[in-house]
């Protein structure tokens, strides 16, 4: 009884959390759906670094794949916004497959650095390609009817139960993956790679197939973020989305997925209060707010209870 | 059910809101105010201020509210995420600004939806204006500059051309309209070079070019950074010397740069449509302005998009108030008048204004400093983009 509660309490919370921003911010639901598409990429970096300890400043690559793919299945064959979910996430599973085979090769440094060139290169194709990719203005596509009968609305109402969805079973399944032998492994390779191949383990494969589901998520998130805008354009290969999603997961904590979901939160949060406060200035209250959490905390937001707890303990 | 509910709320909210502040209307400026365009966002800003100094905050009985909106880069999910803001939470009636071609096309089905008129400072691609009969242009396309320096060019004893281009869209947008027109005269494009867009050393484009030796080189690079880079690798590898001209649009010697060219960059010729140079008592009341509100601010090719811009905006307020819609963009098709950089129309075609193209080159002027003077106009140009 209380081991269900546990492992559906959190859930109960995060649906209470997304029907409750529904009528909370009617006005703001598309920022509200950028912020769950988000939560979806950070969860997918969460996989690679927090929890297997990829180091990479290349993620973006496997959520542009999914983008473009989705925009591109959506122009030439069919604009069924599941279809186009599943195309997605193929497509950044194998960007994430074929990248995967020499990345997983590298560490560290040498690593972070192919992750990068590996999204330079995807989005230089992409520029070159503008026959099938649009180029530098972009593919607009218009995303069909959700099973046939519901039609994505300007206020974007839609769009955001569409996420939302999408966000909890993603979700779901990765507290399964994380908690399955499987996920243990990648555990056990960020602690010691050494010792897990003592133990047999095939340390490279596992990381690849690491990576290559995290591509999966990634892809997905492109996807649905494409859909969302019902546009791609170049800069789904951005170097800053990349680096933003690591902030994200630092400021929540890595290796947790709740840390994924609750730093996501809270740095498009600040982002997009401070910069309607001072569309400006606005880029100097995040990198206060990421100092901070480095310095202070840095474990991350999630790591705040245990430090408290640690100090008021100390005081005992 | 649930979705033509909310729907029916939230027609009533707008309605309520409407009848209580029919005397303010609310304008959303979608610009970069951060990262490394944050130019645009200071330019247009500038640029508005002046004219609300010159033509006060209210039209027609109609208080101004501008609402701005920083979108970075070209991003396409925050643009479109910044504009259903302004028209769902805000209530704007009008939107502005709007500096590249992604994010003109991820707002452009929501204009349509929502039938908000919406006024491109910048964003110069022609294909734009087609996505959404919303949507009015009064900065200038590529073509509409590109095609007058080919012309120029040929006019002036240049029989051979090497064009180096940026490679994306405004840059091949550039290059298609240059050649057409260079080739259909009789000129020759002995090479044509797409740079990477990260390129930061032009040193081996400009060696390249200069074992061919055309008559001159035509260039388009984005303003910004790389400008410098490409004039100082022009003078340093000694094309000047060489004899090759350097030729293009304006982009790669706009104002907010022109200082930082140097005096190596004496004697490059562009085409645009705007300089800060040109003769005009309207010029010259937009400059005096500008620098008294802002002392030491330049005008550019951005500042005069924003300035024509919310001009059109003020007439369409005056002429349908809140309502906006259709009849607001009606209401400025065929306007005509006379703006800082020469006579203008909106062009009730392709709803982008038709304006005179000047050739200028850098020289330097009575105050020492470097300035884009006009030597020729090509008056009345059209989008030549559009048709295509």
């Amino acid at each position: 009884m209380m081991r269900a509660l546990f492992t559906l309490g959190p859930y109960a919370g995060l649906i209470a959390a997304a029907i409750a921003a529904y009528y909370l911010f009617p006005s703001n639901l598309g920022f509200v759906t950028t912020v769950v598409v988000a939560m979806i990429f950070v969860l997918s970096l969460d996989l690679v670094m927090g929890v297997a300890g990829i180091s990479t400043l290349g993620h973006a690559a496997l959520y542009g794949t999914g983008a473009y793919a989705a925009a591109i299945f959506a122009t030439l064959v069919s604009a069924d916004p599941l279809l186009g979910l599943a195309v997605g996430a193929g497509a950044g599973a194998a960007i994430a497959f074929v990248s995967g085979l020499f990345l997983m090769r590298a560490q560290g440094l040498t690593l972070l650095m192919l992750s990068i060139a590996v999204t330079e290169v995807l989005s230089s194709l992409a520029n070159k390609y503008s026959g099938l990719t649009g180029g530098a203005d972009g593919l607009s596509f218009t995303p069909g009817a959700l099973f046939g009968r519901f039609e994505f609305d300007f206020y974007g109402q839609l769009g955001y139960i569409y996420a939302v969805c999408v966000f909890l079973v993603v979700f779901g399944m990765l507290r399964i993956v994380v908690a399955s032998p499987f996920g243990l492994t990648a555990r056990g390779i960020k602690e010691s790679p050494a010792r897990m191949r003592a133990i047999g383990t095939p340390v490279y494969w596992r990381l690849v197939s690491v990576y290559t589901f995290a591509g999966a998520i990634a892809g997905l998130a492109g996807a649905l973020g494409a859909q969302s805008t019902a546009l791609v354009s170049l800069n789904v290969y951005d170097f800053q989305r990349s680096a933003e999603a690591v902030i994200m997961l630092i400021i929540g904590g890595t290796g947790r997925l709740w840390g994924a979901v609750i730093g996501t939160i809270v740095f498009m949060t600040v982002h997009q209060v401070a910069a309607s406060a001072d569309p400006f200035n606005w880029l100097f209250v995040i990198g206060a707010l990421v100092l901070a959490v480095v310095y202070i905390v840095p474990a991350g937001l999630l790591g705040l209870p245990e430090m408290v707890k640690k100090l008021t303990g100390g005081a005992r | 059910m649930k979705f033509t509910h909310r729907l029916a709320v939230a027609a009533v909210v707008a309605a309520i809101a409407q009848s209580a502040g029919a005397d303010t209307v609310k304008i959303g400026i979608l610009a970069p105010f951060s990262g490394p365009f944050a130019m645009y966002g200071t330019q247009f800003k500038q640029a508005i201020e002046v004219y609300q100094a010159q033509n006060g905050t209210s039209v027609g009985g109609h208080d101004i509210e501008l609402i701005y909106k920083d979108t970075g880069g070209p991003n396409p999910d925050v643009a479109k995420q910044l504009a259903q803001e302004l028209l769902i939470k805000d209530g704007v009636k009008y939107l502005g600004g709007i500096v590249f071609t992604p994010n003109a096309m991820a707002v452009a089905p929501l204009i349509n939806q929502s039938k908000t008129p919406t006024v491109l400072f910048n964003a110069a691609t022609s294909v734009i204006n087609a996505k959404s009969p919303f949507f009015v242009r009064t900065s200038m396309t590529l073509p509409q500059v590109s095609a007058p320096m080919a012309d120029w060019a040929f006019a002036h004893g240049i029989k051979t051309v090497a064009t180096a281009v940026t490679d994306y869209g405004p840059g091949i947008d550039a290059e298609t309209a240059f050649t057409k027109e260079f080739t259909a005269k009789g000129g020759k494009v002995v090479d044509a070079i797409r740079m990477p867009i990260q390129t930061t050393d032009f040193g081996p484009f400009m060696q390249r070019i200069k074992t061919e030796a055309p008559n001159a080189l035509f260039a388009f690079i984005p303003a910004g950074a790389p400008a410098f880079a490409f004039t100082k690798a022009y003078s340093d590898n000694g094309l000047k010397a060489a004899g090759i001209q350097a030729l293009g649009t304006g982009d790669i010697n706009d104002e907010t740069t022109l200082e930082g060219l140097g005096d190596a960059s004496i004697g490059i010729i562009t085409s645009h449509h705007y300089s800060m140079a040109h003769d005009s008592a309207e010029n010259k009341a937009f400059i005096a302005e500008l620098q008294k509100l802002h002392p030491g601010a330049v005008s550019n090719f951005a500042s005069i998009g924003a300035y024509d811009g919310i001009k059109v905006l003020y007439k369409m307020i005056e002429t349908t108030g809140a309502s906006g819609g259709e009849p607001a963009v009606k209401s400025v098709l065929g306007m005509s008048w006379v703006s800082p950089r020469g006579p203008v129309t909106i062009d009730p075609t392709n709803r982008t204004v038709t304006q005179n193209v000047y050739i200028r080159a850098i020289t330097k002027g009575a105050d020492g400093k470097l300035e884009n003077k006009e030597i020729d106009t090509f008056p009345n140009v059209p989008d030549l983009g559009w048709a295509n």
